[in-house]
């Protein structure tokens, strides 16, 4: 995971981007009303969230885009219109573990803003493009679906053209993504007339599965040493 | 929700395309197909289009779009007429959730089992046949998004010689028993169909229809109830109860009031056409405005392509918005689009924007780099991260991750997974004692014939009102007493932070702050790792076994080394060296084996023919005996 990080942060970096980290443990404002999931939103239904015992109660985020509003939020308050941010770290989901679920895993979100029209859906696709192409290799490919998150419009979901070593390449789905929402960009204190761009979310865990060939998401946070030391170094 | 292919032709006058093609066509400019064959297709409808997309209409509106074929019937197309109001029915809304309410008389109806095609139409998309008025009522639910439910009027009875209903919130304690026979107490907010104004509850509105009233074969006159309710409330009342049906799935989604005329005429229509009966009246209330002309919304052309990084013309954004009949004006290159009542969905200029990209298609936008960043990438606190891990791989510590749940702690959650472990972790020493002492068992298999295992881990704990980022490091021995590994790597630890470390016992924990982190990652650049692919290990136990050999001096290690793999077979799973020394011209070099299978724990009678086989083959070597 830490080296998978690594190499991450650093295709990300050669492309502009900071990283940016916040609380695992978030406001009920940061992790949904700021980014426009309503009070009603089926996403806020107790069997997908954890919540406390507190009152007001609070989150362990189910996001790491909580992070991308609290970058923006801080971008509004230096008066900037420009930043490019990926956050890669712990999130957590109430749901039954399986071979493809975890209850906590790693998810890397991203957002890149600048003034209207600098940062498009076009730039979300060459990013993604970029990204893959460099993490998996040249044969990578990406294409868009429509889909739908309350924090972008237009959402979409993000594939990969993916050929494991011997096998037959396949579409993969990958992330989550889209043109922030107006209504994320004013919650942040930024004006959407002024400024736009684009977010981005996925598990990281599918990531190293995919390009490792890691069966099963539960060995990564068990504390086992043995996944830990069945990876070998290519080189170093 | 599952889509049956021959509901979707009624749509269409000429033959659709085979469901794979529909399935595409869908994939990429609406909706994600969860499954399909040739008759069905299960259509993933988000939350965003589920007031308008939770229904055969909703689909085939979509494939008329995308494919560019108009709709041959469209049963929004026009109010199917309905008839007068009657003195014998009375309604009342007592509540602001529900916001309207039509009823209609339906005498005279046989009430039977449904005709050959109603079944099918219903069996095709996994619902259960039951008797022509209900086939009839779901039938429309599932063909147009409008749920409604038809109640057997003298069940109700009547007041002054009308049947009156009406809508109000559940009283505290309140029960109904529920089609089916399940007695349900119904949850603060709920909201029921009720006899006169006031009276017992019939059903739980909006989500399921009660026993008492319930359609039977003997019913011969019908009560035909086609509503609009708040959508949090329905979802609530839904949560509460467990109960989540075809109906409250749709109102929850906000589907819009000016569906119910709609629903009424087509459901009227269908009951007359399979169960005979005479309409004596329909009436309405309407809670607040009978219609609501939904807001303009309006783009630019430049907006659009400026939002997508696309080159899409005037005439296209026409074209999508023409295919999706949207009535819009165009004013220079600005369009403004008047939604129909039943795309709620469509509020602000980007829903306009993604209206026009998803319906060109995302293929339409080619992939662009963003330009080279001119301002400094902060990458320091991470480094600093990465720096202390690298400190502690160098020193011969493995990283590991353990849950952040754990058995005690100061924060508590109020539905955690595992109710043993109903706290978020305060620190990471609980874990790592428990990853030491699984790391002990594994060790040889893992690090090879080491004298102590030493781990790390960096993540963050949790107090009542504060968050951190929390180091700790942990040590156990395993040949001899002590060591001092942990006690140096503390001490290094100490000059590298320039702080004053304590160690007291076998883990040591310490927080990362972030100015520390800043520091020392200041002028740090990982080193990066390029792993290989994973190879998994074995759920059952390794065995070990230990050879030593004298061989003539000047003997290399790999000769040694490589006549015992030669006969180790394939569970060999690694061999190290753990000692060698020189006596009177010749050498000896101790060896340990660790085997493994993936299929069971290894015995003596799996491994001894091995180790003889390599005993016989180091022996055979002149000059060379196994001790």
């Amino acid at each position: 995971m830490s080296a998978a990080i690594r190499e991450i942060a650093d295709i990300f970096s050669r492309m502009g981007f900071s990283i940016a980290s916040g609380p695992e443990l978030e406001s009920e404002w940061y992790n949904f009303s700021a980014l426009n999931v309503p009070a009603d939103h089926p996403a806020r239904d107790m069997q997908d969230t954890f919540w406390t015992t507190e009152n007001p109660p609070r989150v362990p985020r189910t996001h790491t885009t909580s992070v991308s509003i609290r970058a923006l939020e801080q971008l509004a308050k230096e008066g900037g219109d420009t930043l490019r941010i990926i956050s890669p770290a712990k999130v957590f989901r109430n749901e039954a573990t399986d071979a493809t679920h975890e209850a906590q895993f790693y998810q890397l979100d991203g957002v890149a803003v600048g003034p209207v029209g600098s940062v498009t859906l076009a730039h979300l696709k060459g990013t993604f493009d970029q990204f893959y192409r460099e993490y998996f290799g040249e044969g990578a490919q990406v294409r868009f679906r429509p889909s739908y998150f309350p924090f972008v419009e237009p959402g979409v979901e993000v594939d990969m053209w993916w050929e494991a070593p011997g096998k037959e390449g396949k579409w993969l789905e990958m992330a989550g993504a889209g043109m922030l929402h107006p209504t994320v960009i004013k919650n942040a204190g930024l004006d959407p007339a002024k400024v736009a761009g684009f977010a981005f979310g996925g598990g990281l865990e599918r990531l190293i599965m995919v390009k490792h060939g890691v069966p099963d998401v539960r060995l990564f946070h068990n504390g086992d040493i043995r996944f830990v030391h069945g990876f070998t170094e290519v080189d170093h | 929700m599952k889509v049956s292919r021959t509901w979707l032709q009624k749509h269409f006058k000429d033959e659709l395309p085979k469901n794979a093609e529909l399935a595409e066509a869908l994939t990429f400019h609406a909706f994600e197909i969860e499954s399909f064959n040739e008759d069905l297709l299960d259509v993933k409808v988000l939350p965003d289009r589920a007031g308008y997309a939770l229904s055969h209409r909703g689909i085939a509106y979509e494939l008329s779009a995308i494919l560019g074929i108009p709709m041959s019937y469209d049963p929004l197309s026009a109010v199917m007429p309905i008839g007068g109001t009657t003195d014998e029915i009375a309604l009342s809304i007592d509540t602001p959730k529900a916001f309207r309410h039509t009823g209609a008389l339906v005498k005279g109806v046989k009430v039977g089992p449904s005709p050959e095609w109603l079944r099918q139409a219903l069996e095709s998309v996994g619902q259960r046949s039951i008797n022509n008025i209900v086939d009839a009522t779901n039938c429309v639910t599932l063909a147009m998004g409008q749920p409604l439910h038809a109640f057997d009027s003298e069940k109700i009875g009547r007041t002054d010689g009308k049947v009156a209903v009406g809508i109000r919130e559940a009283r505290a304690g309140e029960s109904v028993v529920l089609l089916g026979g399940e007695s349900v107490t119904l949850p603060e907010g709920a909201l029921v169909l009720c006899k006169g104004q006031n009276g017992e509850a019939l059903d739980v509105a909006g989500i399921k229809g009660g026993a008492a009233s319930g359609v039977t074969e003997s019913t011969t006159e019908l009560f035909v109830s086609v509503a609009n309710f708040d959508a949090t409330a329905i979802r609530k009342t839904a949560r509460a109860l467990s109960l989540w049906t075809d109906a409250s799935l749709r109102f929850q989604n906000r589907i819009s009031p000016e569906l119910v005329p709609y629903g009424m005429g087509h459901i009227l229509a269908l009951i007359q056409q399979v169960a005979g009966g005479e309409v004596v009246g329909v009436n309405e209330v309407v809670n607040g405005p009978e219609s609501v002309a939904l807001p303009s919304v309006s783009v630019s052309l430049s907006d659009i392509n400026g939002h997508l990084g696309a080159a899409f013309t005037l005439d296209e954004v026409v074209n999508a918005l023409t295919r999706l009949s949207l009535p819009y004006t165009l004013e220079g290159d600005t369009v403004t689009v008047t939604p129909p009542f039943w795309r709620r969905d469509i509020a602000i200029p980007e829903d306009i924007t993604e209206e026009v990209g998803r319906i060109m298609g995302y293929d339409r936008v080619t992939p662009v780099l963003l330009p080279s960043s001119t301002s400094p990438v902060d990458q320091r606190s991470h480094h600093g991260v990465e720096r202390l891990r690298d400190f502690l791989v160098e020193r011969g510590f493995t990283e590991i991750s353990t849950p952040s749940f754990a058995a005690e702690g100061e924060v508590l959650l109020a539905n955690p997974l595992d109710v043993e472990k109903p706290y978020l972790r305060a620190n990471l020493s609980g874990n790592m004692q428990d990853a030491l002492m699984r790391a002990v068992h594994v060790a040889p298999r893992v690090l090879g014939p080491v004298k102590v295992v030493t781990v790390f881990e960096i993540g963050n704990v949790f107090a009542k009102d504060s968050e951190r980022l929390s180091l700790a490091l942990g040590m156990k021995v395993l040949e001899g007493k002590k060591h001092s590994v942990l006690e140096e790597t503390v001490r290094e630890l100490s000059d590298l932070c320039d702080m004053n470390l304590i160690l007291d016992g076998d883990v040591f924990e310490m927080t990362l702050e972030g100015a520390l982190l800043e520091k020392l990652g200041e002028t740090y650049a990982p080193a990066t790792y390029r792993l290989d692919a994973f190879r998994p290990f074995s759920a059952y136990p390794s065995a070990i076994r230990d050879i030593a050999v004298w061989s003539p001096e000047g003997t290399m290690e790999s000769e040694v080394s490589n006549v015992i793999l030669s006969q180790a077979g394939d569970l060999i799973a690694r061999i190290d060296l753990f000692d060698r020394f020189e006596k009177e011209g010749r050498v000896s070099h101790a060896f340990r084996l660790v085997f493994e299978s993936f299929e069971k724990t290894l015995s003596d009678a799996d491994l001894n023919p091995v180790m003889e086989a390599v005993t016989t083959a180091l022996n055979a070597r002149d000059g060379w005996q196994v001790r």
